[in-house]
């Protein structure tokens, strides 16, 4: 009884260290950028500091925070659902689906409002057709979701190769490269609001769905003799999970590795799989973005792809991973 | 009164049948074992029985047939060890018992203190007190199935199947869990079925025997009442040459002990 006490105080402090660092590190982003913002400044209603803040970096800030929460909870869900410490929502070809949507909303539609829109039906249409696919192979076990997502992924890739072909090489082509390396740069909050509403319902019903979500990490089998409509059940949070990604990335454009990396990270610190797991797979996402948002615009002149900093810090993370595995077997 | 009435079942993988027209029937509060070579469709058996597989013929429990209950309604009658849970993934002991419970809680609906409190108890009586916070995987084989076990009491379902749950376990475990086993089926007024490896532990802790070959019925054994020599005639058509001993522990009470006679 005693260590049952000692491990969930020890979990209790990490979430709390966990929230209150992310809040910190928002606050923090707030701050960072070309245009220099002074606390006072803002309290004081200076006219043009407000403006700034209101319309450039708070958005940004809660979109990382945000963002962040949203990818690690979903990678947390597609690595419980799939039994796979390597699942991410981009294996049903959720990022390909996206990034063929934006370019077909960057060549055919017009402002951003759109691209958005138009990468978020790409990621959608993508999975739905992902999960249509797999209902037709009698899948086992989600073996038969993976396949067809890989089939799907291959499909939009080719698509985005061929719409890349027709864009135009000076203004429109750069704007899909640019838009696939993904960065929080414009995002202003009037613009945003249902993609973050969506997301925050969908995160919610993700956390309510928890005990449902671990009757899936069971063989197909086993589930079913404990009462778990094992299909059904997969195919709704799966959907969820991607639709609350497809969320994120349709503002964003594609960023690498949090989904991955931040569950194996909560795990490293909560050792057991419990909901308070999940949650800080989403703290250590929203810290992961937020970081590599701030690296973004302060490292060079320019602003720079955030999946340049989240892969930086989320590659060697991975090895590590791997080479603590090996020596605890 | 029987509780569970099988008649003329018959399953298979794909088209290849493997159980043919196995008819069989279990009265409530008793264990019936499962005795048969490997692969003569054991683990098809009780498979079939949960509906896991498409098969012929019907499973009755009391008064449902468990072809047409629901995944669901199904779970709430009838309770499933597979040969090797499919955990994989890091989990606390408390909530692999947990699980157990979930065909009588709601798609939102929490476990509760009660539930919590009887997941633990149980897991102190499998013998596995203490350990509610440690981690499944980290458990050895043997207490991994004591834990699924536990899983599978907590749910109090009227019909058990249990696939080969002894096969990692040691003497002295085996023969408490077929006592846990025991306390279960009485006080739930339950049946179980039980599939095993060891003849002697089946002739000793099960109530009847049903002794499949090849995918069919060959017979069945009440080891308190068949004669000795019907019993040895009918394992010896699965084991070879067997030899059944009568054997009495030093409080005098009685036990069979089957060993193999030295084949020439």
């Amino acid at each position: 009884m005693k260590l049952s006490t000692e491990s969930s105080n020890k979990i209790k402090f990490a979430l709390i260290v966990g929230t209150v660092f992310l809040t910190v590190l928002t606050i923090f982003s707030f701050f960072v950028g070309r245009y220099p913002l002074t606390l006072s400044g803002i309290i004081s209603g200076d006219s043009r500091q407000w403006q700034v803040f209101v319309t450039l970096r708070a958005s940004r800030g809660i979109v990382g925070c945000i963002g962040g929460f949203v990818l690690g909870v979903a990678g947390f869900v597609f690595q419980t659902v799939f039994r796979n410490p390597l699942a991410s929502p981009d294996i049903i070809g959720v990022s390909s689906g996206a990034s063929a949507g934006a370019a077909f909303g960057i060549l055919f539609l017009s402002g951003s409002m759109a691209v958005t829109a138009s990468a978020f039906a790409g990621a959608l249409g993508s999975v739905v057709l992902a999960l249509m696919l797999a209902s037709l192979t009698a899948g086992q076990d989600g073996r038969g979701i993976v396949l067809a997502g890989i089939a799907v992924h291959s499909l939009a890739q080719t698509a985005l190769i061929f719409l890349k072909l027709l864009a135009d090489p000076e203004k429109q082509l750069a704007s899909i490269e640019y838009w696939i390396m993904g960065s929080l740069n414009g995002i202003s909050l009037y613009s945003i609001k249902g993609n973050v509403i969506l997301c925050i319902l969908c995160v919610s019903a993700l956390f309510l769905l928890y005990r449902q979500i671990m009757m899936l990490s069971l063989h197909d089998d086993e589930g079913r003799m404990l009462g778990v409509h094992t299909q059904h059940l997969r195919l709704l949070i799966l959907l969820i999970a991607t639709l609350a990604t497809s969320g994120i990335i349709s503002m964003t454009g594609l960023i690498s590795f949090i989904s991955l990396l931040a569950p194996h990270g909560a795990r490293l610190i909560i050792k057991n799989n419990r909901l308070s797991t999940m949650f800080l797979s989403g703290i250590i996402g929203g810290c992961l973005l937020t970081l590599g948002d701030i690296l973004a615009r302060s490292v060079a002149s320019t602003e720079l792809p955030v999946s340049i900093f989240t892969s930086l810090v989320g590659a060697p993370f991975l090895i590590y991973l791997c080479v603590r595995r090996n020596r605890e077997s | 009164m029987s509780l569970l009435t099988i008649s003329h079942l018959s399953a298979g993988y794909g088209r290849k049948e493997i159980l043919h027209d196995i008819s069989f029937t279990s009265r409530p509060g008793t264990i019936t074992g499962i005795l048969g070579a490997n692969g003569c469709g054991k683990t098809t058996l009780l498979k079939a029985i949960a509906n896991i597989l498409p098969h012929k013929g019907s499973c009755l429990l009391a008064e449902n047939t468990l072809e047409s209950l629901s995944a669901r309604e199904l779970a709430k009658q009838c309770g499933y060890i597979p040969q090797k849970s499919g955990i994989t993934i890091d989990l606390t002991v408390l909530d692999v018992v947990l699980m157990g419970y979930h065909p009588d809680l709601s798609l939102l609906q929490p476990p509760t203190v009660q539930m919590k409190e009887h997941a633990k108890a149980t897991l102190t009586m499998v013998g596995l007190p203490d350990r509610e916070q440690a981690n499944y995987n980290q458990l050895s084989e043997g207490q991994k199935q004591l834990c699924i076990l536990a899983r599978t009491f907590v749910g109090a379902r009227k019909l058990l199947l249990l696939d080969e749950p002894e096969s990692a376990l040691d003497f002295r475990f085996r023969n408490q869990m077929m006592q846990h086993l025991r306390t279960y089926v009485t006080a739930h007024d339950a049946c179980a079925l039980v599939t095993l490896h060891d003849p002697s532990l089946a002739l000793n802790t099960c109530d009847e025997l049903l002794v499949l070959s090849k995918g069919t019925r060959s017979g069945k054994i009440s080891p308190k009442l068949t004669p000795v020599s019907k019993m040895e005639s009918l394992l010896s058509s699965i084991y070879g040459t067997i030899n059944i001993t009568k054997l009495h522990d030093k409080s005098g009470n009685e036990h069979l002990v089957m060993i193999q006679e030295e084949s020439i």
